[in-house]
């Protein structure tokens, strides 16, 4: 029921928000899906997303202004994306745009920002075309391809261990992430024994489980996001499987331990978010997030909470909405977000350290961090 | 690798999507309705299940009482949404029907919000050892449940008036109207079993993942519309037959097929290449 | 512009909408796999265009091979037929989107991006997808009044009494698979130019359902229904976005409406509405 109630709050926010524009505002276009299958993440990133800009209004906006979110709902479809990609540059007329929906509507809204010159910054969809459209294109989620590397560093080096199985979720967060893990493997002694594909809409995983009881592997390395990956790893707990599980990212939410229950006991995962951390920010956030959703945080929301303020930040060091000096400002800019310190590369990619977090009596706790700026540094084409 | 395991499991993965086919063969036999809605009903059972466990702390109390609930659900559901359209061309009811699933899917969305429940303490997770395969409880209870359920409704069709009034139907409405046999009566029973086993399958899934979102029923429903066509559309025992065959050939390709071809579009392919072959399914309609 | 945009959307919509009108509408044969043939059309443009092939040979190419795919699943249709061929056309799609996802040269689940821009601006590019979509529309009226129109509609009442009145079933049949897969694959080529990217979720089985349902709801067979049909619930999500949260929810019903009070479709609504309004001034102008 809360959440119902949560989501006509939010209509109702947004038809207000739609109704009282005017010129004392800042805009910002943000897509989202808020139906269909995605929605799910799509509401917990408008919730990250609408918490940032109460914060930032609350201690006075930006050069005097409110911010104000322009949402729309594009269901994570491409086709969708576009028109509202349109839309939001040519009628809302927003100071830039933020993607708070998966790499497929990203990838194609991000062509439409770059071609008018608005920035665009991806809250958490991977791909690494997103930023590839152009230098109007920001991305402060990590690349799938960095996450990887980094778990590879986790288990060969950290955790120890060598014979390896990768179970890779079939789309481009999942293949990214195996490529990183692949690429720098060797460093670190690992063995890759067998490779497994599922789809994300897989919930059965009994096939795959057998098959990795035979391979019996020291470490497993998994790609997928939290629904598909905890039926995953209770099943291999039921099938007897012992080895450790490494999660990445996609698993970092209360969720995961609420589907999996015992068996998410242990798993470790490489993310951005430190729920053990003393900072006030974070801590407000997470507060703040679960008294409005009913849930606790997840990644996906703090994901769109980091793109918000790093997009007021930009707008502050510009001092303007002249979409030009916005640009310019993301490109330089260095700001602590409640996912780490962040700032861009020349292809727009974010440059932060990682956290690393482990299950314990069934909450997200601090394992270790990884702070190899060599290893974490994302490509630059 | 073990292919006893795989088997195994291909069994379990079966008995599911029989417990799911079967209802909707049961609806096509009798009213030559694609009901794709059923999935839509198999989701509900799965929020009602799971809704009533953590409320009463007890697993079979609202097992049962979810089915017995949702079988009345798929009465109404028929009253109110296809007996008005049944002298209407297949295709109304069919699009209708894809309507009533989508705004299904919606409305769980909103009453129950975008992201997953789950059990607070989910029973039937430990495991056992079963021919020297291991599986987890729940899953025996799965075919436990399918093997009651589909065994009852055989005896049911066999020996009971009413199935025998339904056996009636299914060969020949007009015929049986005129020895009396109460069409509505027969259509009620025949809605209430096919959604009572639709929330069946729905609770099981749900406590099998542990995981109840609103799209859960798309890609059962899709394959159950394969099945029940392999099957020899309004065949049970066809349908019985192709479900667990289906569970065990996915199985396998997860493993074996995995870079040819997408582990859903497997049932579809094996559909086509029988109907070309084929053209009435695997099985005649009887 | 925003409106441009719009009727883009549009203009392709009507299109890929026609093309189905014409196997399901004008010839009979239900489809519940369309949205394969707009795939493999956007698939097959995309291809080429990001190999650096030109625009415009591109639109036939796309075009062939819908077409050609188009001719095999209609042999589907020769042994299969009503609820059986519903369910093996939906197989085609399911076939389709499992196959492309495996295939690292369609992109995977990844998609094809970086489709190039046609090169000829935002609203030429409009009025060049309304172009075509008034020519297919001028092309079923044509088809509609022909004799091969009237084959097509014998096969749709009754198959094998236009068998016994000496129709080749078969040919007509295939016939109406090629035209209308082929134009599936027109309006795939103008899709993928319009986004610029493809992936494999744009052509899954709601898709084929939505268009579908603008056959319809249009009234299956009329091709001015479906024109208005395709054109409205095209564009109806976006225009929606007010009801953010119901969106689904009212295309659901809508169908679910439409199918119980008024199955015939927008097309028999309005016949019904000008026959009484014509029927009241006759009955005035009688007085």
């Amino acid at each position: 029921m809360m959440s119902w109630k949560f989501s006509t709050a939010a209509a109702v926010a947004f038809v207000l928000a739609a109704s009282a524009a005017s010129a004392e505002t800042i805009k910002i276009g943000f897509n989202t899906p808020q139906t269909g299958f995605a929605a799910a993440d799509g509401k917990s990133a408008l919730t990250g997303a609408q918490i940032a800009v109460d914060t930032v209004n609350a201690a006075g906006g930006v050069n005097g202004k409110k911010l104000e979110l322009v949402v729309y709902d594009d269901q994570a479809k491409p086709k969708f994306a576009v028109p509202i990609a349109t839309k939001l540059i040519q009628q809302d007329k927003v100071a830039l745009g933020i993607s708070g929906s998966y790499s497929a509507p990203t990838r194609a809204s991000a062509g439409v920002y770059q071609n008018a010159k608005v920035p665009y910054i991806s809250a958490y969809a991977v791909h690494p075309d997103v930023t590839r459209a152009g230098n109007y294109v920001f991305r402060t989620g990590i690349l799938g391809s960095v996450q990887g590397k980094a778990a590879a560093k986790l288990i060969g080096d950290t955790l120890g261990k060598k014979r390896v199985v990768i179970t890779i979720m079939k789309n481009d967060y999942g293949k990214s992430l195996a490529a990183g893990f692949r690429s720098v493997m060797a460093d670190y002694g690992i063995q890759v024994i067998k490779e497994y594909q599922y789809s994300l809409r897989d919930r059965q995983f009994g096939p795959i489980v057998s098959s990795i009881k035979a391979d019996n592997p020291d470490a497993i390395f998994d790609t997928g996001y939290w629904f598909v990956a905890a039926p995953f790893v209770s099943q291999l707990r039921s099938g007897g499987v012992k080895a450790v599980v490494v999660g990445q990212e996609g698993y970092d939410g209360v969720k995961f331990i609420e589907i999996a229950k015992k068996a998410a006991e242990g798993v470790i995962i490489v993310t951005a978010l430190d729920r053990d951390s003393k900072e006030p920010e974070v801590r407000d956030f997470m507060t703040e997030f679960e008294k409005r959703t009913g849930y606790g945080a997840d990644m996906v929301g703090a994901s769109g909470h980091a793109a918000v303020m790093v997009a007021a930040a930009a707008l502050k060091k510009a001092g303007s909405t002249d979409r030009v000096a916005i640009r310019e400002a993301l490109a330089s800019i260095e700001v602590k977000a409640i996912t780490g310190v962040l700032s861009f590369n020349v292809l727009g990619e974010v440059q932060k350290g990682l956290k690393v977090q482990e299950v314990r009596n069934g909450r997200w706790r601090y394992h270790s961090k990884i702070v190899d700026a060599k290893l974490l540094t994302p490509p630059e084409k | 690798m073990n292919y006893s395991d795989l088997l195994v499991q291909g069994l379990v993965e079966g008995c599911i999507y029989a417990l799911i086919a079967v209802g909707l063969t049961l609806v096509y036999g009798l009213l030559r309705i694609l009901h794709i809605a059923h999935a839509g009903i198999f989701t509900l059972g799965a929020y009602i299940g799971l809704l009533l466990t953590n409320e009463t702390g007890s697993f079979a109390a609202a097992f049962v009482i979810t089915v017995v609930v949702v079988g009345f659900f798929g009465m109404a559901f028929y009253r109110l949404f296809y007996e008005p359209l049944l002298d209407k061309p297949p295709h109304v009811a069919l699009i209708a029907s894809i309507g009533l699933f989508i705004a299904m899917e919606e409305i769980y969305r909103m009453v129950f919000g975008a992201t997953s429940l789950s059990f607070l303490a989910p029973p039937l997770k430990d495991t056992v050892t079963v021919a020297g395969v291991r599986l987890e409880e729940g899953r025996v209870v799965v075919v436990v449940l399918a093997v009651v359920l589909i065994g009852g409704l055989a005896v049911l069709a066999g020996r009971t008036r009413i199935g025998i009034a339904w056996r009636a139907t299914v060969s020949d409405a007009a015929m049986a109207e005129s020895f009396g046999i109460d069409l509505a009566r027969v259509r009620y029973v025949n809605f209430f079993v096919a959604s009572a086993m639709a929330a069946a399958a729905g609770i099981m899934v749900a406590l099998l993942l542990n995981q109840v979102i609103p799209t859960m029923g798309g890609v059962p429903a899709y394959k159950a519309l394969a099945i029940i066509v392999l099957g020899g559309l309004g065949n049970v025992r066809g349908t019985l037959i192709a479900a667990l065959a289906l569970g065990v050939i996915e199985s396998f390709g997860t493993i074996y097929l995995d870079r040819v071809l997408d582990r859903d579009a497997i049932a579809f392919a094996f559909l086509i290449a029988v109907l070309m072959i084929r053209p009435q399914g695997l099985f005649i309609r009887r | 512009m925003y409106e441009i945009s719009l009727l883009t959307v549009m203009s392709f919509s009507v299109i890929f909408a026609l093309s189905l009108n014409l196997i399901t509408g004008f010839c009979g044969q239900i489809s519940l796999g369309h949205a394969a043939f707009y795939g493999i059309g956007a698939y097959s443009a995309a291809l080429f265009t990001t190999g650096g092939g030109s625009f415009w040979l591109a639109l036939p190419i796309a075009m062939a091979v819908a077409g050609f795919f188009g001719f095999i699943v209609g042999f589907a249709s020769l042994r299969v037929r009503h609820d059986f061929l519903a369910i093996t056309t939906m197989g085609v799609g399911f076939l389709f989107t499992g196959f492309v996802r495996q295939q690292e040269f369609l992109g995977g689940e990844e998609g094809i991006a970086g489709i190039p821009d046609p090169g000829i601006g935002q609203i030429p590019y409009m009025l060049l997808c309304a172009a075509f979509a008034a020519a297919v529309i001028a092309f079923s009226l044509y088809l509609k009044r022909s004799w091969m129109g009237h084959a097509f509609d014998a096969i749709a009442t009754d198959e094998d009494t236009a068998r016994t009145l000496g129709i080749d079933v078969a040919r007509y049949k295939l016939t109406a698979f090629v035209f209308g897969t082929g134009l599936a694959g027109l309006a795939g080529a103008l899709f993928a130019h319009y986004v610029k990217f493809v992936e494999v979720e744009s052509f899954d089985f709601i898709e084929s359902i939505s268009v579908l349902a603008m056959v319809i709801v249009g009234g299956i067979g009329s091709i001015w229904g479906v024109v208005v049909a395709a054109a409205v619930l095209s564009v109806l999500p976006l225009l929606l976005q007010v009801f953010a949260d119901y969106k689904l929810l009212i295309y659901g019903v809508l169908l679910f409406t439409v199918m119980y009070f008024a199955p015939g479709g927008v097309d028999s609504l309005m016949q019904t509405l000008w026959r009484r309004i014509s029927g009241r001034q006759r009955r005035d102008k009688g007085q």
